[in-house]
C-alpha cells in the first residue's frame, strides 16, 4: 500500500505552511485517500489498480497546491515570509497562466500564426533598424571617457565648417583651453604603401599627436604604442604601431613583429607594437590599420615647414571635455582662442570662430550636420511605426477573439474569478504572443542586419559597417515585446473582462459589438494614416534616389575599368614611376578591344581626393574669408577622351607637357564661372597657396563640369593638372580604360601587363567605374536609404490592408442578417456592393487624410535626406494616395462580394 | 490535466460555484466528514459529478474559513479520527439565499428554453 501521507506531504511542502496546519491536512487527506483505495479493492480491483487510481485524486496539475496555498495564506501583512509565498503564488498563476496561453494558442493556429507573424515583421524591422542606428550613434568608441570626447570644427567668416586644423592652430588651440579640455588630441588620415620582403600593400594609416594613445586610454596588445614625446619633430621618430586587424591579416599575428623593419612608401620604419583589439581609430567608418606618429607625415612628401604652417590642414582634433564642463562653456574658451589667432595670424586665421561637437553625434564629422543622427531618427520612427501597425492588427484580431470568448469570461466571473485575476490571465496570454513574435523577429533582425552589414561597398579601403547584435539591442527588443504584449493586450482584456455579464448571457452579443467595432474602425483609419506615411516617406526617398540616378554625371561611366597602383609604394622615385607610367599606358592603349586609357589620382566619388587652397590671380577672396579651398586631379594626357568629358574651351593634356615645359591646368566651367564670371579663362593663372612648390598654373582648357564628389548639389570647382608635371603630387594613380571586351578580360590582360613591367606592384580597387559609383559615396546610400524607406512602406501597406480586409470582413458578417433583410426587400446585388464599399471608402479617406497631413509634417523635419525632392513633392503625395486607396478599396471588395452573395434565406434564418 | 466541459469552461471553475451549493446542502442535515460528503455527491448525482481531493478539501477550506462551515476531529472507538464538518448559523443563512437564487436561475433558464424552444425546431 502507498505512502500516501508521504505523497500528500511532497506535494504541500512547499507551502511552507504552520506545521500543525500542515500534519492535520496531511492526516485528513491521507485518511481520504486510503478510505478511497479500500473501497476500489474491495469492489474488486487489483492493488495496483487501485493504487493508480487513488493517486490520480491528486494529479490535477498543481491545483491542490495551488488552492490550499490560495486559503490558507495568512491574510495580516506582517509575516516576513509573506512575500515570498506570495510570490511563490504569483509564479504558480503566471505558469499557469502561461501553460493555459499555450494552449489557447495551439487551439488557433491561424490566429496565432497571423499574430507571431505580424508582430515578427514589426519587431524584426526594429531591431534591425535599431541595430544599425546603434551601430552608427549609441556605441560608444572603445576609448576612455568616451562620453566626454568631442569633435572641433572651425570656419572662416561665412564660409563651410571644416574639421582639419593645421598643426601650428592645434598647438595653439590646446595650450589655451586646458581649464575646459582635460586633453586634446589629433590626427591625420592617410593612405600609404607597407612594403614587408619587398612586397607593397595599400593601408589606411593614421598619423597621430604624441598624446593620443595615452589621452585615449588605450592599452598595446603587443610592445608599446607611441609615446607623448613622439611625434612633435618632422621625420623624427620613424616608428609604427599595427591594428590588431592588420597584425593578424598582414603577419598571421606573428609576436615576433615587434623590432621588426618595414617600409612606408619606401621609408625604413620600425614595428614598435600592436594596437589592442577593438582599436581602429577614431574615424567611425573607416578602420585605422597602422599608426605613426604624426612627424612621420615626411613619408608623405610634405614641405618642411608642414609642422608650423597654418595653411597646412590635415590634423583631425578631438579633446576630452573635464567632467562638467559642456558644450558650451567648451565653445567660449575656444572662441577666446579663436580671436587671438586670428589677431596673430590674420594672413591664414582671419575671422575665424571654432565649434565644438560631441563625437557620437557627429559622426563621420561635424561637417555632416548630423546628418545620421536626422537619418536614424526618421527611421527609428518609422519604423517605430510600422511596429504601432502590427500592434494595431493583433489588437484588432484579439478584440474579436475576447469578443467570442466574452461568454467563458462572464461565466468564470460567475462563479467567483477575480477580474484582475482574468486581465492577468489574458494579458499573459497576449504577453505570450508578443514573446513568440519577439523571438521570431529577433532572428529576422539578426538576419536583416547582417544582410546590410554585408553589402558590398565597392571599395578594399577598411570600412567599419559591423551591425551586430549586442545588450543594446537584446534591450530594445525585449522592451519592444513588453510594450507589444500589454498593448495588444491590455484594451481586449479590460474589454472581456468588463464584468458585463448579464449582458453576455443574455444576448447574442452584437451590441456588445457595435462599440467595439466603432474602436477597430478607429484603429484601422489610424493605421492607414500610418501606413500612408510610410508610404510618403519611402517615395521621397525613391524620388530622391531616382533623381540622383538621372543625374548628368558629366562623364559616362560605362564600359570603363578602374585598376589603382602606386610605383612610390614599392620605392620608385619620380622618374622612375613616370616611366612605369609611360610604359603601362602605351601598353594598355593597343589592348585589342580597347578604346582609350587613361591615368588619374581620382576616381569620380572616390573616398578620397586632393585639395588645395588657391591663390588666384584677379580674384579677391570675399572679406573675411581665407583662400578658397579647391579640390584637383592630377591626370595623364587622353582623360577626357577616355571619361568622354566634353571640352568646352581651349585643348587638353597633350604629351608636350612636361616637366621644364610651363605649367599648365584645366578647369571645369564651374571654376571658370567662380573666379572670372564672364571671363574667358583661357590664358589665365592660379597657384597653390602651399606645397613644396608652388608653380603658377596656366589654365590652357575648360572641360564641362562633371561630377566628382557629390551626386547632389551644385558642382563645386575642379581642375586638373597634366601628370608629367605633378607626379610629386600624386604618385597614386588609377588606370581607367575604356574597353569593348569586358571587365574581366581586360582586367586579366592589364594585370598582366603590369607584372610584366614589375612583379611586386600591388593593384587594387579594381572595378568597374559603374560599380565603384555604387559606392557610399555615391548611390550606395540613397539606394540603401530607399531600399529601407521601400521595406517599411510596403509593410505598412500589407499591415493596413490586412487591417482594412479583416474590419469590413467582421462587418459584413455581422451585417448577414440586415443584408438580408434588405435583399429581400428588393435591395440589389450592386446597392449591396455600393453600401459596403461606401462603409470602406469612408474608412480610407478619413485614414488618408490624417496621413497626409502627418506626412507633411514629418517629411517637413526630414527634408535634405530626399536628395533635393521637395519633401511636399505633389507627384509623391498623389501616387502614394492613389495606391493606398485602390489597394485598400480592393481588400474591400472581397467582403463586399461575399456580402453581395448573401442569400436572404439563409441569413434571416441564422438567429 | 484540466477538464473541460463542451463549452471551453475548465471544470473547475465551474464547479466551484455550484459545488459550494451542493456542500452546504449536505451538510445541512448532519454534519460529515470529506469522503462521505465526496461519495454523497457521486451517488446522489449517480456518478454525473465527482469531486477529487484535490478539488473536494480546497472548497471545504475555504467554506470553513468563510466560517460557513465548521470542522472538528472526532474520534470513535476502533476508527482513526475523522474531521467532521458542519453547517454554522451563517452557513445557513448563505445556503438558503442561494437555493433561492437556484430556483430564480433554473426557473428562468425554462422559461427560456419553452419561449425559443419551438423556434429553433
Amino acid at each position: 500500500m502507498p505512502d500516501w501521507t508521504a505523497e500528500i506531504g511532497k506535494r504541500i511542502a512547499s507551502l511552507n505552511l504552520e506545521k500543525a496546519r500542515e500534519v492535520n491536512i496531511v492526516e485528513e487527506l491521507a485518511q481520504h485517500l486510503e478510505d478511497r483505495y479500500q473501497e476500489l479493492l474491495a469492489g474488486g480491483a487489483t492493488a495496483e489498480d487501485a493504487s493508480r487510481e487513488t493517486i490520480d485524486e491528486l494529479n490535477d496539475s498543481g491545483l491542490l497546491e495551488h488552492e490550499i496555498f490560495q486559503i490558507e495564506r495568512p491574510s495580516p501583512p506582517e509575516p516576513a515570509g509573506r512575500n515570498k509565498r506570495r510570490l511563490g503564488g504569483f509564479v504558480r498563476d503566471f505558469w499557469s497562466d502561461v501553460r493555459y496561453g499555450l494552449r489557447m494558442l495551439y487551439k488557433a493556429p491561424a490566429f496565432t500564426m497571423t499574430a507571431v507573424l505580424t508582430l515578427a515583421l514589426g519587431i524584426g524591422a526594429n531591431t534591425a533598424i535599431f541595430s544599425v542606428v546603434d551601430s552608427l550613434i549609441f556605441r560608444p568608441l572603445p576609448i576612455k571617457d568616451p562620453d566626454r570626447l568631442t569633435v572641433l570644427a572651425f570656419r572662416q567668416g561665412d564660409g563651410p565648417l571644416l574639421t582639419p586644423f593645421s598643426i601650428a592652430d592645434f598647438r595653439d588651440i590646446r595650450n589655451g583651453t586646458t581649464q575646459v579640455f582635460s586633453g586634446m588630441l589629433g590626427y591625420q588620415m592617410g593612405i600609404d604603401g607597407l612594403s614587408v620582403d619587398s612586397k607593397a600593400e595599400r593601408l589606411v594609416t593614421n598619423y597621430v599627436t604624441g598624446n593620443y594613445f595615452s589621452e585615449l586610454g588605450i592599452k598595446p596588445r603587443l610592445g608599446r604604442l607611441i609615446l607623448p614625446s613622439e611625434g612633435e619633430t618632422l621625420g623624427a621618430n620613424p616608428v609604427i604601431v599595427l591594428s590588431y586587424l592588420y597584425w593578424q591579416k598582414r603577419f598571421g599575428g606573428d609576436p615576433r613583429i615587434v623590432g621588426r623593419e618595414v617600409l612606408v612608401n619606401g621609408h625604413p620604419v620600425t614595428v614598435i607594437g600592436v594596437a589592442p583589439q577593438g582599436f581602429y581609430g577614431l574615424y567611425r567608418f573607416v578602420n585605422a590599420q597602422a599608426f605613426l606618429p604624426l612627424g612621420m607625415v615626411t613619408v608623405e612628401s610634405v614641405p618642411d615647414d608642414y609642422m608650423v604652417n597654418r595653411i597646412q590642414q590635415n590634423l583631425a582634433v578631438l579633446g576630452h571635455l573635464k567632467p562638467g564642463v559642456d558644450l558650451g562653456t567648451a565653445g567660449s574658451a575656444l572662441n577666446v582662442v579663436a580671436r587671438r589667432l586670428a589677431e596673430d595670424h590674420p594672413e591664414t586665421n582671419k575671422n575665424m570662430s571654432l565649434s565644438v561637437y560631441w563625437e557620437k553625434y557627429s559622426r563621420p564629422d561635424p561637417r555632416f550636420g548630423g546628418i545620421l543622427v536626422k537619418a536614424s531618427a526618421l527611421f527609428v520612427v518609422l519604423v517605430a511605426l510600422v511596429l504601432l501597425l502590427a500592434c494595431t492588427n493583433v489588437a484588432n484580431i484579439l478584440i474579436v477573439r475576447a469578443t467570442s470568448r466574452e461568454r467563458e469570461m462572464a461565466i468564470r466571473m460567475a462563479l467567483g474569478a477575480a477580474r484582475t485575476r482574468l486581465i492577468r490571465q489574458l494579458l499573459t496570454e497576449s504577453m505570450v504572443l508578443a514573446f513568440l513574435g519577439g523571438v521570431a523577429g529577433l532572428l529576422l533582425g539578426l538576419w536583416a542586419s547582417s544582410a546590410s552589414g554585408s553589402i558590398n561597398l565597392h571599395t578594399d579601403l577598411p570600412l567599419r559597417l559591423e551591425f551586430g547584435f549586442n545588450w543594446h539591442v537584446f534591450l530594445y527588443a525585449f522592451a519592444a515585446v513588453l510594450i507589444t504584449g500589454i498593448s495588444v493586450g491590455l484594451w481586449p482584456a479590460l474589454r472581456a473582462s468588463a464584468g458585463r455579464i448579464s449582458i453576455a448571457l443574455r444576448e447574442s452579443g452584437r451590441s456588445v459589438m457595435a462599440g467595439k467595432h466603432r474602436l477597430r474602425t478607429a484603429f484601422v483609419v489610424l493605421e492607414l494614416a500610418g501606413a500612408l506615411m510610410l508610404l510618403v516617406m519611402a517615395g521621397l526617398f525613391i524620388r530622391g534616389l531616382n533623381r540622383v540616378q538621372q543625374t548628368d554625371l558629366g562623364f559616362d561611366p560605362e564600359n570603363v575599368v578602374n585598376m589603382s597602383m602606386d610605383p612610390a609604394k614599392i620605392g620608385y622615385n619620380g622618374a622612375q614611376g613616370l616611366a612605369y607610367y609611360n610604359d603601362l599606358l602605351r601598353r594598355a592603349q593597343v589592348l585589342p578591344g580597347v578604346d582609350s586609357a587613361a591615368l588619374i589620382s581620382s576616381v569620380p566619388m572616390a573616398y578620397y581626393n586632393n585639395n588645395d587652397y588657391l591663390k588666384v590671380s584677379g580674384y579677391q577672396n570675399p572679406p573675411g574669408q581665407g583662400p578658397p579651398l579647391v579640390s584637383y586631379s592630377v591626370a595623364s594626357p587622353g582623360y577626357f577622351a577616355t571619361m568622354r568629358i566634353p571640352l568646352v574651351r581651349g585643348r587638353a593634356f597633350t604629351d608636350r607637357d612636361l616637366n621644364g615645359s610651363p605649367y599648365v591646368a584645366i578647369v571645369n566651367e564651374a571654376f571658370a564661372q567662380r573666379f572670372w564670371p564672364g571671363q574667358d579663362p583661357i590664358g589665365k593663372r592660379f597657384a597653390k597657396v602651399s606645397g613644396i612648390t608652388n608653380p603658377t598654373y596656366e589654365i590652357v582648357g575648360v572641360t564641362r563640369n562633371s561630377r566628382f564628389q557629390l551626386l547632389t548639389g551644385p558642382i563645386d570647382p575642379y581642375f586638373y593638372l597634366p601628370l608629367a608635371q605633378n607626379y610629386s603630387l600624386s604618385s597614386e594613380e588609377t588606370l581607367q580604360i575604356r574597353s569593348s571586351l569586358g571587365a574581366d578580360a581586360t582586367v586579366r590582360a592589364v594585370e598582366a601587363i603590369v607584372h610584366d613591367l614589375h612583379p611586386a606592384m600591388p593593384v587594387y580597387g579594381i572595378a568597374t567605374m559603374t560599380d565603384s559609383l555604387n559606392n557610399l559615396q555615391g548611390f550606395l546610400a540613397f539606394r540603401f536609404g530607399a531600399a529601407a524607406a521601400a521595406i517599411l512602406g510596403g509593410l505598412g501597406l500589407i499591415l493596413a490592408v490586412v487591417g482594412v480586409y479583416g474590419v469590413i470582413s467582421y462587418s459584413v458578417s455581422q451585417r448577414t442578417q440586415e443584408i438580408g433583410v434588405r435583399v429581400a426587400l428588393g435591395a440589389q446585388r450592386g446597392d449591396i456592393l455600393r453600401m459596403i464599399l461606401r462603409q470602406g471608402a469612408r474608412i480610407v479617406a478619413l485614414g488618408t487624410l490624417l496621413g497626409l497631413a502627418a506626412a507633411f509634417s514629418v517629411a517637413r523635419l526630414a527634408a535634405g535626406l530626399f536628395a533635393g525632392v521637395s519633401s511636399a513633392d505633389p507627384l509623391t503625395y498623389s501616387c502614394v494616395t492613389v495606391l493606398l486607396t485602390v489597394v485598400a478599396l480592393s481588400a474591400c471588395y472581397i467582403p463586399a462580394r461575399r456580402a453581395m452573395s448573401v442569400d436572404p434565406m439563409v441569413a434571416l434564418h441564422q438567429e | 490535466m484540466q477538464h473541460k466541459n463542451a463549452g471551453g469552461i475548465p471544470e473547475r471553475e465551474l464547479k466551484k460555484g455550484s459545488a459550494e451549493l451542493l456542500i452546504l446542502s449536505l451538510l445541512e442535515a448532519r454534519p460529515r466528514h470529506g469522503y462521505e460528503v465526496s461519495q454523497l455527491i457521486e451517488l446522489r448525482s449517480k456518478g454525473a459529478l465527482r469531486f477529487r481531493v484535490s478539488s473536494l478539501y480546497p472548497l471545504l477550506y475555504r467554506l470553513e474559513k468563510r466560517g460557513w462551515i465548521q470542522g472538528r476531529w472526532v474520534e470513535k472507538a476502533g476508527q482513526r479520527r475523522r474531521r467532521y464538518y458542519r453547517l454554522t448559523a451563517t452557513g445557513a443563512e448563505v445556503l438558503s439565499s442561494q437555493r433561492r437564487g437556484w430556483k430564480t436561475f433554473v426557473r428562468a433558464i425554462n422559461q427560456i428554453t419553452r419561449v425559443t424552444g419551438p423556434e429553433n425546431a
